[in-house]
């Protein structure tokens, strides 16, 4: 009966902290850690960011060129790549086993090696589900105000 | 008399386990590398149905729930998309893709590459250079592509 009280006691005291900071993998998450994202970039939290994305990370900015997570938190880091403003939307999630692909929009004015840009995009973000919370492991921008198509 | 065989056991033990765990990592590897040539397979050959306006293959290779966004930001649906296609609304003339990087995530796969597509606008070719990422799910078996994002690089001629 003590061995029981005993392993309850330590089942309980090794699932609180899971417990206490699970999230469900579900929708609304994968939106909030879109949009968490958003708000750690524009406040250039490379502490949250480090959470966020994960270590296989690749982000594909609007001109198609790719960089890694350290890249991309460096360039925070630095300030070389400052936000001055971040407003974003997700438009659609869709769920899988152990990812989720969101589409959403995204206005952003940044300024990148000294040179201020203003965009309007559309963005695919891939999350990964890691032990037990969203990870942005792929980031992909397109433009919305180019003029020629195809 | 009695047979002592704990000392003996433990190597035989070890290399069974290690014998196992070689032949399931073989394994895992084998799969691995089947999976990225299946799915590597699958893209190209959908870069090709795109240029032969195959409604056919396209309708085997892309998921229901298909978003597609154009490097100009165009979304279609599996079902415009192909419908883009087949009408010549939409018409790809040429398509050179180079896969760059595949990554799995359970039942989902990403690619990242970049293409060369000469599309033709009005009856004039005009080529764009596009990196692109691609997400693909495996349902029923097979995979099928379920978004496209692409945009154009720095060296497009079509800006």
């Amino acid at each position: 009966m003590r061995n029981s009280a005993r392993l309850v006691a330590l089942l309980a005291l090794c699932c609180a902290p899971s417990l206490l900071f699970a999230a469900d993998r579900d929708e609304a998450s994968a939106r909030a850690a879109v949009l968490a994202r958003f708000d750690a970039a524009l406040h250039a939290d490379t502490a949250r960011l480090d959470r966020l994305l994960a270590d296989d990370l690749d982000y594909c900015n609007f001109q198609g060129e790719c960089s890694t997570k350290a890249d991309y938190i460096g360039e925070v880091k630095s300030g070389a790549l400052k936000y001055k403003s971040i407003e974003g939307q997700v438009d659609e999630v869709k769920l899988f086993a152990d990812s989720a692909a969101v589409r959403g929009r995204v206005s952003a004015t940044a300024t990148r090696g000294g040179v201020e840009r203003s965009i309007r995009a559309t963005y695919l973000a891939v999350l990964a589900w890691r032990d037990g919370r969203w990870q942005l492991t792929n980031w992909h921008t397109t433009l919305l105000d180019l003029k020629q198509t195809p | 008399m009695k047979m002592r065989r704990t000392k003996p056991r433990f190597p035989a033990l070890v290399l069974a386990t290690f014998a196992a765990a070689t032949m399931i990592s073989g394994i895992s590897f084998a799969k691995d590398d089947a999976r990225d040539a299946t799915l590597r397979a699958a893209e190209l050959k959908r870069f090709e149905a795109n240029v032969n306006a195959d409604a056919k293959v396209l309708g085997e290779l892309l998921d229901d729930g298909l978003e597609y966004v154009h490097s100009n930001g165009e979304l279609d649906s599996k079902q415009s998309f192909i419908d883009s296609l087949t009408s010549g609304r939409r018409d790809y003339a040429k398509s050179e893709a180079s896969i760059e990087t595949i990554r799995f995530f359970g039942d989902t796969a990403i690619i990242r590459g970049k293409a060369r597509v000469t599309v033709i606008d009005q009856g004039t070719p005009r080529e764009l250079h596009i990196g692109y990422t691609d997400v693909w799910v495996l349902k029923d078996k097979q995979w099928r592509m379920t978004a496209w994002r692409s945009a154009r690089l720095p060296d497009s001629p079509v800006k």
